[in-house]
């Protein structure tokens, strides 16, 4: 079953032999593919067995909520962690073509997640909406961030920005500080910002990210919703 | 502590004592000095060992296993500040996560060993090659048979052993024996090559498996193993019968899945009876007798129920009321009580978790953190560990089946109690691959990068 089409930004590492100070160099490929939906909750089953049928992450931040996020972030991270880039010594495994298949299954499968609904109940930060704390959060918020990543968090597709929304406080505490201490490559502009922001201001601007209200039809009916295709 | 302090040192002892001069009574500390005096081996572990010296807060890891490998790591990780040293008898590193696969031929060793030199060297620790004999808690020292260490913490991660006692074999003599004709494949890795040499060799008759009970290691191993020697029997067309004796009720994880196994799979190999306590065995007449029944056999592998490492008893440590002899510790935090220097993990946990690599591997990440904030004079919030498992079910390709397991801690209760779990119970050749993935994540986690 064809439900989309979508054309995707794949980022290939091509090692340039005999260039050695230049070895590697990432090239932009555009590929089209048709997503199959079905393929792509088949594909999906490898990474439930980790990351459970709803993908919807953990409180303590072991795993990141991938339900609802935009499709280019996902094949995004997904080709990062299959080349290396960005180091997940136990995921790696299982994005390459031996395990999770070729071009069109991750595509599949990235599409698969992004249509599946939201946690309405991912763990946020210590400083609620009425604290002082959040609302300098907030300022840091809209003005460094908001610019790319949408006044509600909501990212973008075509830029391949994250959304937010919905993010376990942990999990965007310890990403943000893998980037700042260079050990998670990114957009170098996040770096920069990182660094120069204190680890409060740091807890602070995450912790009104994680109050951002995620649209009511994004989110599952409720914390006990279940996957109908893995019952 | 007091107590602590002076039943270890005196264990420790009567460890070097025993091992060593060969003597038999309790020795005092007296007569432990009189054989410290005339046997200058002994004095060799009085003396401090040859390793680099500290540049930070040293922190010893004792056990490279699953989770002292993930420990030392992850200490590393967390405060590079901390000097880390990982102490293993053991020259190298030998997986029993995909073993059953690798007895079935679906794996080389190869992907199985790793080396402690490469954990080391990738992660920035140091690694001595030792047997830990106990500690002491006042003077901070390990010691081990090279000589003893001063530490700032201590990790105890030395796994398990076996407890024949509990299926009716008291005699030490007669455990050695069980042990070497019988072994259970689930401690050391020379019994995983024993194993696979008497399934490779073996022709026809009656192959004895057995399933223990209680919180043994990695609860679906016993049933995978059972099916990766149906296949192998199978594969080979053998008048053999693989006798699986579950000491357990019934099929303890998995069920569905390993019951369809048996059935659909191998209904003309396995016979599976549960209920089966084990009460004796004869090794030289290759009798297992249960209490009703008594089962001949051609060849076995006995897997006898499981306790703490003994390294934890003898450094006085052991709760002696405890099933499996384990510590009493923090249960959130995993130190000895009044004893936020000295902590004890992976399968030597007093905890109840499942006893795998994963829950293992999960937990230490999560352990590691606490002792570098505890470093800092912080506080961390408790997380579960996971518990994955795969169970090949079958090969040419391999196929697996798989669970995900977390934990929650019950207020009202006081006990750990399983949080959400998800089972894929039929196997086929994703679950096969994805295995493979799994554990190769592990190693490159473990090792590598
Ligand atoms: C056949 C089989 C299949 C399994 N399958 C799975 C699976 O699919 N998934 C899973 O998650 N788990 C599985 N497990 C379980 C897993 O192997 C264990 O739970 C895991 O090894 C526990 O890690 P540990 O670090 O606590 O102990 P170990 O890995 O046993 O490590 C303990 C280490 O301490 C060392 N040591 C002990 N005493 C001393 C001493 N006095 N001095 C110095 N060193 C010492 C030992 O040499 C050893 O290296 C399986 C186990 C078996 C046997």
């Amino acid at each position: 079953m064809k439900l989309f089409c979508n054309a995707f930004f794949i980022w290939l590492v091509i090692g340039l032999p005999f260039t050695a100070a230049l070895a590697v160099e990432p090239v932009r490929i555009v590929l089209e593919f048709e997503p199959d939906i079905d393929n792509g909750r088949r594909t999906f089953e490898i990474c439930a067995r980790c990351h459970l049928p709803e993908a919807w992450g953990n409180n303590d931040g072991t795993y990141p909520q991938l339900a609802g996020q935009h499709v280019n972030v996902l094949m995004k991270q997904v080709l990062d962690i299959r080349s290396g880039k960005r180091s997940s010594p136990t995921m790696q495994p299982f994005v390459q073509q031996r395990t999770i298949g070729g071009y069109q299954n991750l595509s599949d499968v990235v599409t698969y997640i992004s249509t599946l609904p939201m946690n309405p109940t991912h763990a946020k930060g210590p400083w609620s909406p009425s604290s002082a704390e959040y609302d300098e959060g907030k300022n840091i918020y809209l003005q460094y961030c908001a610019s790319c990543h949408g006044a509600t968090g909501e990212g973008t597709n075509a830029n391949a920005y994250p959304r937010l929304q919905g993010q376990h406080f942990a999990y965007m505490q310890r990403q943000a500080r893998l980037v700042r201490d260079n050990l998670r490559v990114v957009n170098p502009a996040m770096v920069t910002l990182f660094k120069s922001l204190s680890d409060d201001e740091l807890d602070k601007v995450l912790n009104y990210i994680s109050y951002l209200p995620i649209p009511q039809a994004d989110l599952a009916s409720s914390e006990n919703w279940r996957n109908p295709d893995f019952e | 502590m007091e107590k602590h302090n002076k039943f270890s040192r005196r264990r420790f002892l009567q460890a070097g004592g025993a091992t060593l001069a060969g003597s038999t009574c309790m020795p005092t500390v007296a007569t432990a000095n009189q054989t410290q005096q005339s046997v200058p081996a002994l004095q060799r572990l009085l003396r401090s060992a040859d390793v680099p010296a500290a540049k930070g807060a040293r922190v010893i890891v004792v056990g490279g296993g699953w989770s002292g490998l993930t420990m030392a790591k992850y200490l590393k990780r967390f405060n590079p500040a901390f000097d880390v040293l990982l102490i293993d008898r053991q020259s190298a590193f030998v997986s029993f996560p995909v073993s059953n696969a690798w007895l079935a031929d679906q794996v080389k060793l190869d992907f199985l060993s790793h080396s402690f030199f490469d954990a080391a060297n990738n992660h920035d620790y140091h690694f001595m090659q030792a047997s830990v004999l106990g500690f002491d808690h006042e003077s901070r020292k390990v010691y081990t048979d090279r000589g003893y260490v001063d530490y700032d913490y201590l990790v105890l991660a030395p796994g398990i052993e076996y407890d024949y006692s509990r299926i009716g074999v008291e005699d030490s003599e007669a455990q050695n024996l069980l042990f070497h004709r019988y072994p259970g494949g689930f401690v050391t890795s020379s019994e995983l090559l024993t194993i696979k040499h008497k399934i490779h060799e073996f022709r026809r008759g009656v192959f004895l498996l057995n399933v223990p009970n209680g919180d043994y290691r990695c609860a679906a191993a016993p049933y995978e193993r059972a099916c990766m020697v149906a296949a192998i029997f199978k594969q080979q067309r053998l008048r053999a019968k693989i006798l699986l004796l579950d000491m357990n009720p019934e099929i303890k994880i998995k069920k569905a899945g390993f019951t369809r196994a048996f059935e659909k799979l191998y209904g003309d190999y396995i016979e599976y009876l549960p209920s089966s306590e084990i009460s004796g065995i004869d090794v030289e007449k290759r009798i297992v007798e249960t209490d009703f029944e008594e089962y001949n056999f051609d060849d076995a592998i006995i897997y006898p129920p499981v306790r703490a490492s003994r390294l934890i008893e003898e450094a006085g440590i052991a709760n002696p009321q405890s099933p499996q002899k384990t510590p009493d510790t923090d249960p959130f935090k995993y130190h000895l009580p009044d004893d936020e220097r000295v902590y004890v993990t992976g399968d030597s946990r007093s905890q109840p978790f499942s006893k795998g690599g994963h829950t293992a591997h999960s937990e230490a990440q999560y352990v590691a953190e606490v002792i570098a904030a505890h470093a800092l004079d912080k506080e961390l919030q408790w997380r579960s560990p996971q518990t994955m498992c795969f169970s090949a079910v079958d090969i040419e390709p391999l196929k697996a089946m798989s669970i995900i397991t977390y934990y929650r801690f019950n207020q009202q209760s006081h006990l750990f109690e399983f949080d959400r779990t998800h089972m894929i119970e039929k196997w086929d050749a994703q679950g096969g691959q994805a295995s493979l993935a799994w554990a190769e994540g592990m190693y490159r986690d473990m090792f590598y990068s």
